[in-house]
């Protein structure tokens, strides 16, 4: 009952596809904040009026299954403007902007919860708008939004097993190559499990350290 | 007026498509083939110890990249999925043991069979049967409902003689068979010897070939892709002609010969 084919090659190979989420995701969740900042200051200073259609297309990308939005940016970007690009480079494009479209309602939402009293205050004293937004804003609004953040990166982490659709040979995608050889699919499933767990605890534990540390109390 | 105004724009649209490349000089300048096999689908395409693609699928990629120059990249594909990866443009070929449907032709280009699937009978060593008129009046099996079940079941009605035994695997059917309860049965040929290498069924060897229509299976393309269709057949063609056929044959399936990729009576 115990026996298992699983070489310690099969092991790396898994590592190996591990590597690769750890990189598709951190690729994505890098793009995808950094755009979701951009969009979500942008989506705030503008009204909603202004941000319609940035609001409209982040959302497009907020309510199609992710699976959907892969196989059809592939098509588009290849059969239909003929550029060669590899699936990796689809993928971490099509993640950053599933990313940056939840990430935006997550910026958008931390800088609602600063007070408006306080940056009057701020402009009062006669800072900039730049000033207002860089020392007050940020590390309030920062605070407020750490958890969810923290929640869209696992997220993340975990959905990129859908890039397999792309040609993209991730963790997930190198467990079931695994299940079709060694015909152990309950085994493996366990221990592609446990690399997720090795892999997301690490980053749920760090942002729970942040919180504490930046809590004022 | 109007409506010849829009004629013609038509004509001048049309005249105006430019001179396009094919597929063949896309993938030559690309420099890159990238061929959708199956690989769960031993001896025709699997993953090695090492989790790399083997098979008789991802060798005949290797040549058909080696004979346009380019280097193959093959991509993982499961049966449903062959057609579609093509026509979503992540694969330039299907190498994936395609069966030439009249209804598949509808969709894609096929080229002409580049291997086929043939039956074999094995028989128990004890048994004596040394062809297929010797299985007549003997205990036969197959496993139920397969191809080859129904033909068996009808040569034994036929035969009016004998005894047709229904299994639920094949695995039961060649146990059998190792144990005397059968004299004989159907099988496909890769199937057969694979399970005879095995060593779990010693008494059991492969004695001919069935009479059966083999199962043709043809490389694949976008079907307007005359060019690239053109090449593969000269490709085929120089497969069998070279002797690499052959050889590919005894690496993956086993001692004997492949089998013939053209029908008496019939062009292609």
């Amino acid at each position: 009952m115990f026996e298992t084919a699983l070489t310690y090659n099969d092991l790396m190979f898994l590592a190996k596809g591990a590597g690769m989420t750890l990189m598709v995701t951190a690729i994505s969740v890098f793009i995808g904040t950094v755009l979701g900042i951009i969009f979500g200051v942008f989506r705030y200073q503008v009204g909603a009026l202004w941000a319609m259609p940035l609001t409209f297309v982040l959302d497009v990308f907020r309510s199609i299954p992710l699976l959907i939005q892969l196989v059809l940016a592939n098509a588009f970007i290849t059969t239909v403007l003929k550029i060669k690009v590899s699936g990796l480079t689809v993928a971490c494009g099509v993640l950053s902007l599933y990313t940056a479209a939840y990430c935006a309602e997550i910026v958008r939402g931390g800088i609602e919860a600063v007070p408006l009293p306080l940056r009057r205050a701020a402009r009062s004293l006669g800072m900039t708008w730049g000033q207002d937004m860089t020392s007050v804003v940020m590390p309030l609004a920062t605070r407020v939004a750490l958890p969810s953040w923290i929640g869209l990166a696992l997220g993340v982490m975990k959905d990129s097993a859908l890039v397999y659709i792309v040609q993209v040979v991730e963790l997930l995608k190198s467990t079931q190559i695994l299940i079709t050889r060694l015909q152990e699919p309950l085994f493996l499933l366990m221990i592609c499990g446990l690399f997720y767990f090795v892999i997301s605890f690490p980053i749920a534990r760090f942002g729970g350290y942040l919180e504490k540390r930046w809590s004022n109390d | 007026m109007k409506s010849s105004i829009l004629a013609a724009g038509l004509v001048a649209a049309t005249c105006a498509t430019p001179a396009m490349a094919d597929k063949l000089d896309d993938i030559i300048s690309a420099g890159v083939l990238r061929c959708a096999v199956v690989l769960d689908f031993p001896p025709m395409g699997s993953r090695d110890a090492d989790n790399n693609p083997i098979g008789f699928d991802v060798d005949y990629c290797n040549d058909l990249a080696a004979a346009l120059g380019v280097t193959a990249e093959v991509v993982e594909t499961t049966f449903p999925e062959r057609i579609p990866s093509l026509m979503s443009g992540s694969v330039d070929v299907v190498v994936g043991s395609t069966s030439d449907t009249l209804e598949r032709a509808k969709t894609v280009g096929m080229t002409m069979p580049y291997y086929a699937f043939e039956n074999a009978v094995v028989v128990s060593e004890k048994s004596g049967i040394t062809d297929e008129a010797g299985m007549q009046g003997k205990t036969v099996g197959a496993t139920a409902g397969t191809y080859e079940a129904i033909w068996l079941e009808e040569k034994v009605k036929e035969w009016g003689a004998g005894e047709f035994r229904p299994y639920q695997n094949q695995a039961d059917v060649f146990l059998a068979l190792s144990q005397g309860q059968l004299d004989a049965t159907v099988s496909t040929m890769e199937v057969a010897q694979a399970n005879v290498k095995t060593g779990n069924f010693p008494g059991i060897s492969i004695v001919a070939k069935a009479d059966m229509v083999p199962d043709y299976v043809a490389l694949v393309t976008l079907r307007e892709e005359y060019g690239l269709l053109n090449f593969m057949n000269l490709f085929i063609n120089q497969q069998v002609r070279t002797g690499r056929y052959a050889e590919l044959y005894t690496k993956w399936v086993g001692e004997g010969e492949p089998a013939n990729l053209t029908i008496p009576g019939v062009y292609r």
